[in-house]
């Protein structure tokens, strides 16, 4: 295990307009969690117990927007084995949340969705909290519940939030009634534009909001020392939870340390401060260990980490030679009741329905709309799965009106290396052209199209996200190593790999190294598991500080062998002098020799890659992510079968391909596209949160909402277009979100091709499929589930 | 005595578990579910929770060799059978072929269902020790995994089936 991560398999082009996509062999991957992980050792949060420990449960609203009237739990104190009910009043009076602050931990006056938390219960055993919450009463006044976005912004709409006036926003979020945040993104005049357009097309599409599900429920242990807090929790972002813990209960961050044991799984939903400060809360009221674990139905209806439902409308002109004169588009975004990291979700969603084309002129609305919805958050590549799969939809419905193949209107559109994008960033090396042409090929190179199978194929793009990171690196007496990370690993790989990115730099082996990671109290500042930014950032720190510990065991090592620093080599886990033929010296002795001097210690952070400009566009309410940093790009190629009688469709294949920049990891990086091409599919066809009328979730479980199983999964092929100019390490872009955008859109377009028009309303489940094929409207699939594309169905085997 | 959820007294009763070849003796009253009494009363907490509703698998365990999902199996029920968790198919030092087979082909990202997929995949293979591709993505289909796609742990059990890799359960 001691080959570079520069020295990759596949061919690397230099020459961009040549840039070619490979498929890349995997490099064994020794995963430091590995044995942990499947033998069952390994800890998570759940499996957690100190002596003492109390348990906790919370009452949840179960209503979706009512005045509260009567609170009491005076009944619930008095029942045996409970150790402390708080509520709004037992804790500090603290609205919080990034961009808009609209939240606090307890309801005081209003619940405004049905998991709001109006009190928290910890007793001696689980089901004497549960019956302590029980014995909790509630009076309410219901209030008019507002569970449809577009409604939302009609005048005279009932307000979710009376006060988001007084409301404490960032200065950059723009907000109106009912409306979080708005943000427009603006290029030339898209007026003209679209009046001198040979062709104007016009879509409308609308997704259903869905859910992150990791497969651990999460769970949290808190633990207070005297004034000193310890909480263990399944997060993704355990600075962020210190810093949500901190804000809400006023405690600064020396005084409170969190540690994530392993965690299950995030995609997002683990993302954000979440429930950290009530069970510290509770453990402190309580003067014992608590300990919340969720169960499924919890999973699904109270942390504010739902992935957005959206209404996207998108008016397109084409000149006659097919190429796209001016693009305008409304997106209403379902923001739910409350704000939690969504507040720049309207600009990114914009971005999005530009789409990754050259498009001259352009004017896009979004709104983060509020309702009395389970707030929405940073699910994996927040707003792209549902905007790509309305945009890409959209462009083959452009395609077909010009009379173009799908395939070459993107080639036409699509942008190229040294293009200015669509809000003016002019881009550097990119590989959209060649992932189209990489899929496209291995797409149609397949014979045998059934009559009842169809090919499709859809672009996405993702921005990577530069931050601050941090890591130290030491090496003790007997030469093992340890890289003390603020990273957070949440399945994904991407701490892991630091091993190798260190082992790398400093000659030795990834197994050389323990990983001391996700704990606040040790650590630098990092992130977190959050925006695909793992790697991106803290493999930078790790590499910074891997090249200042070279340094010293080359100064070391320089004085061990009589030789200049500059001179030493490090190989195979031992110093020698470049072209001597003398003895080398192993890193063991050095590490032994600084162990009673000035120690092997580095560490390192680096500066954040910057953000690129923009030039000659204009944002209202900037979230900075107009501008794109390392820009991700990809396609998406499946092909899919329909029984017609029934509307069910089913994947059989895929292929996709990702400019990334360089891959670090092939192992890796393949499982994160296939794992994200399985999340787009369920979000392409089963996964949909269904309400009912009062705005409450009506399948909060894995019975209902259903995630795609082993017999679901297509054959995925994968290959990577490994671009110059990505700000991570080695050349490296983000990964772990991008998979995720364009699988549910091709998905889309293949269906289409069967159908003869695209399904409007996503999941694409199979009795929208049915009412698109049939034109028919069935009671409970009538909104917006109307085909619109009324073009001649294509034969399903070209592109 | 303890309360149920009922916030009811009901009798605790004392019976023997089998759990990977040794036996437990267990204390606990008899609403109470196989997935929670190994869990808390024998402390093997590699069998993990995912739902509580035999949806995800994640609490796989082998009765007498056959796959169950334990959050839905009353303890109680399970006397006199041989019950066998992931901390019964290997160890770190000594890997079973199929949990070595997962890490080598990438099947492993955050490990939460991993436990139970490797219980599936147990089962299966000693039921059919050949399987074909769709075989095998049909029984895992009761383990939901959201990391990986599936792909590679499909690649990593048919691995393992090919280099005969099924020992009996102990």
């Amino acid at each position: 295990m001691t080959s570079g991560l520069t020295s990759r398999n596949g061919v690397r082009n230099e020459n961009y307009l040549n840039l070619k996509a490979v498929t890349l062999e995997p490099r064994p991957f020794p995963r430091a969690d590995g044995p942990d992980k499947v033998t069952g050792t390994g800890r998570y949060a759940a499996d957690m117990v100190l002596p003492g420990m109390a348990f906790a449960r919370f009452k949840y609203a179960e209503i979706s927007h009512a005045r509260i009237v009567r609170l009491d739990t005076s009944k619930a104190e008095s029942l045996p084995g409970v150790v402390a009910v708080i509520t709004a009043t037992d804790v500090p009076d603290v609205r919080y949340s990034p961009g808009v602050a609209d939240r606090t931990l307890f309801a005081t006056d209003a619940v405004r969705f049905e998991g709001e938390i109006l009190a928290a219960v910890a007793a001696t055993t689980e089901a004497l909290a549960q019956a302590a919450v029980d014995a909790i009463e509630v009076e309410y006044e219901q209030l008019p519940t507002v569970t449809d976005v577009v409604q939302a912004i009609a005048p005279g709409a009932p307000l979710v939030h009376p006060d988001w006036q007084n409301y404490e926003v960032s200065a950059e979020t723009e907000q109106r009634p009912n409306v979080a945040s708005f943000s427009s993104i603006a290029h030339g005049d898209a007026e003209a534009g679209m009046a001198r357009a040979a062709t104007v097309v016009t879509s409308r599409y609308v997704a259903d909001a869905s859910h992150a599900s990791p497969i651990e429920p999460r769970a949290i242990l808190a633990q207070w020392e005297g004034r000193k807090l310890t909480v263990w929790s399944a997060t993704q972002v355990p600075f962020d939870a210190r810093a949500g813990v901190c804000e809400t209960l006023d405690l600064p961050t020396n005084q409170v340390r969190i540690i994530v044991p392993h965690l299950g799984g995030g995609f997002g939903g683990k993302c954000g401060f979440h429930f950290e400060a009530h069970i510290a809360a509770l453990a402190r009221a309580a003067g014992r260990p608590v300990k919340l674990v969720f169960s499924r139905k919890e999973e699904f209806l109270a942390p504010d980490r739902r992935r957005e439902g959206m209404v996207v409308e998108l008016t397109t002109g084409l000149n006659a030679d097919g190429t796209i004169a001016a693009r305008t588009g409304t997106l209403l975004i379902d923001n739910g009741a409350y704000t939690a990291d969504a507040a720049f979700f309207p600009q990114l969603a914009a971005m999005l329905a530009a789409g990754p084309y050259r498009i001259p002129a352009l004017k896009i609305e979004a709104s983060l709309v509020y309702t009395n919805h389970q707030p929405s958050g940073s699910v994996r590549a927040p707003t792209a799965p549902q905007a790509c799969w309305a945009i890409e939809s959209h462009t083959d419905e452009l395609a077909a009106t010009v009379g173009m193949a799908p395939v070459e209107f993107r080639r036409l559109n699509g942008l190229r290396s040294g293009d200015v994008g669509p809000v003016g960033q002019t881009y550097g090396e990119i590989g959209l052209q060649a992932c189209i042409d990489s899929v496209a090929s291995r797409l149609t190179g397949e014979t045998g199209t059934e009559a009842d199978e169809a090919i499709g194929l859809a672009v996405g793009w993702w921005p990577s996200f530069p931050g601050p990171s941090g890591a130290y690196i030491k090496i003790d007496s007997d030469g093992a190593g340890q890289i003390i990370t603020g990273a957070q690993e949440c399945g994904t790989g991407a701490v892991m790999t630091l091993r190798q990115l260190a082992a790398d730099e400093l000659g030795m082996a990834a197994e050389d190294f323990e990983l001391v990671y996700q704990d606040t109290g040790v650590a630098p500042y990092d992130t977190g598991a959050t925006g695909s930014q793992t790697l991106f950032n803290n493999g930078r720190a790790v590499l910074l500080a891997a090249s200042e510990l070279a340094d010293q065991i080359r100064q070391l090592a320089a004085d061990h062998l009589e030789a200049a620093p500059s001179d030493i080599v490090l190989s195979d886990g031992h110093a020698s002098v470049a072209g001597s033929p003398n003895p080398a010296v192993s890193v063991a002795e050095l590490a032994a020799t600084a162990a009673g001097a000035e120690l092997l210690i580095a560490h390192g952070s680096g500066k954040p890659g910057e953000y690129p400009e923009t030039v000659g566009a204009s944002c209202v309410g900037d979230q900075g992510v107009a501008a794109w940093a390392s820009p991700q790009f990809s396609c998406h190629g499946v092909r899919v079968r329909l029984d017609s009688e029934t509307g069910v469709v089913r994947v059989l294949n895929v292929a996709t391909c990702h400019d990334s920049g360089t891959i670090l990891n092939p192992l890796g990086a393949l499982g994160q596209v296939e794992g994200g091409v399985l999340m787009g599919i369920g979000q392409a066809l089963t996964e949909g949160t269904q309400y009912d009328e009062d705005g409450c979730q009506r399948n909060p479980g894995l019975l209902e909402y259903k995630l795609q199983t082993a017999a679901d999964a297509p054959t995925i092929t994968t290959q990577f277009v490994e671009t110059t100019g990505g700000q991570g390490p080695h050349g490296a872009k983000g990964l772990a979100e991008a998979p995720n955008v364009a699988t549910a859109a091709a998905i889309s377009n293949a269906l289409a091709k069967l159908i003869g028009s695209h399904v409007t309303q996503l999941p694409m489940t199979p009795e929208r499929v049915w009412a698109t094929m049939t034109d028919a409207t069935p009671s409970d699939a009538d909104r917006d589930a109307t085909g619109h594309d009324t073009s001649e169905p294509k034969s399903g085997d070209e592109l | 005595m303890t309360i149920d959820e009922q916030g009811s007294e009901s009798e605790s009763i004392g019976y023997d578990l089998h759990v990977n070849g040794q036996t437990y003796p267990v204390e606990a009253t008899l609403d109470r579910n196989l997935l929670g009494v190994l869990r808390t009363e024998i402390g093997l907490t590699g069998t993990k929770e995912g739902c509580d509703d035999c949806e995800c698998g994640a609490c796989m365990v082998l009765l007498d060799g056959q796959p169950v999902n334990s959050c839905s199996y009353l303890a109680a029920q399970a006397q006199g059978r041989q019950i066998t968790t992931i901390e019964g198919l290997g160890n770190a030092d000594q890997l079973h072929p199929l949990q070595e087979c997962l890490l080598a082909h990438g099947g492993v990202q955050c490990g939460f269902c991993t436990p139970g997929m490797i219980i599936s995949a147990h089962a299966l293979l000693e039921r059919n020790s050949s399987p074909s591709r769709d075989e095998v993505g049909i029984g895992l289909s009761g383990n939901l995994c959201r990391c990986t796609g599936y792909a590679k742990i499909i690649d990593a059990v048919l691995d393992s089936a090919s280099n005969g890799s099924v020992e009996p359960t102990p």
